[in-house]
């Protein structure tokens, strides 16, 4: 029992991720594709955002007490600061290739008048 | 074909939850993550960076270069986004 209560965030991830992954490949549709490529980049970033959590923490925001420099900051009293700002850089990344990704789908829809991915491929025999 | 797909989906699952087996706990203050570079930035955000908001202090002056890439991400996505989808005015397309 303490295992799954150690582990289970991670298996949350996997399952999401692996829902996102088998829309990328098996579904035929190329917005069903993206919309997979979403829920993947989305099971990572909250993935990275669990590795910050410290049991018995709060926000990387220093209290009051501490902005003063009464005392010495406690490690143990703030999360992990440094996935938090990682994964920022990484939701400003994903929504950069979500843009790319749909202008090329609209693209690819006025070229061939589909966005089915079989329908595709045999149009550019 | 989309069996197949569904199969190396959870062969993929299946490894990656093998995987976790060796992850620290969630919560574990001594994970790897939080014991390198993090109690540094939490200690000394303030003397360095008169910020109280360790994110920001980190976002923009510990890691600013990573910042400064980030915006030439954006920039690139936009300019890539208007070069699609711009309207051409002899080829139909």
């Amino acid at each position: 029992m303490e295992f799954i209560v150690a582990k289970y965030n991670y298996w949350i991830y996997i399952i999401l991720m692996m829902i996102g992954f088998y829309a990328m490949i098996a579904k035929k549709n190329l917005i069903k594709k993206i919309i997979g490529m979403n829920i993947f980049q989305t099971a990572i970033i909250l993935f990275f955002v669990s590795t910050a959590y410290k049991k018995g923490t709060t926000l990387p925001i220093l209290t009051s007490a501490d902005a003063h420099g009464e005392h010495a900051i406690a490690v143990a009293q703030y999360l992990n600061p440094l996935p938090h700002v990682l994964m920022l850089t990484a939701i400003v990344v994903m929504v950069a290739t979500l843009g790319v990704a749909l202008a090329i789908a609209i693209m690819v829809y006025r070229r061939y008048g589909t966005l089915n991915e079989d329908e595709i491929i045999k149009a550019m025999k | 074909m989309r069996f197949l797909s569904f199969i190396v989906t959870v062969l993929t699952g299946a490894v990656l939850i093998y995987g976790t087996l060796d992850m620290p706990d969630w919560g574990d203050p001594n994970s790897p993550a939080s014991r390198h570079v993090s109690p540094r930035y939490i200690t000394k955000t303030e003397v360095e960076t008169a910020t109280p908001n360790m994110v920001t202090s980190v976002l923009a002056d510990y890691r600013g270069y990573d910042t400064l890439g980030e915006t030439t991400v954006i920039f690139t996505a936009g300019v890539s986004c208007i070069l699609l989808l711009r309207r051409r005015k002899k080829t139909t397309g």
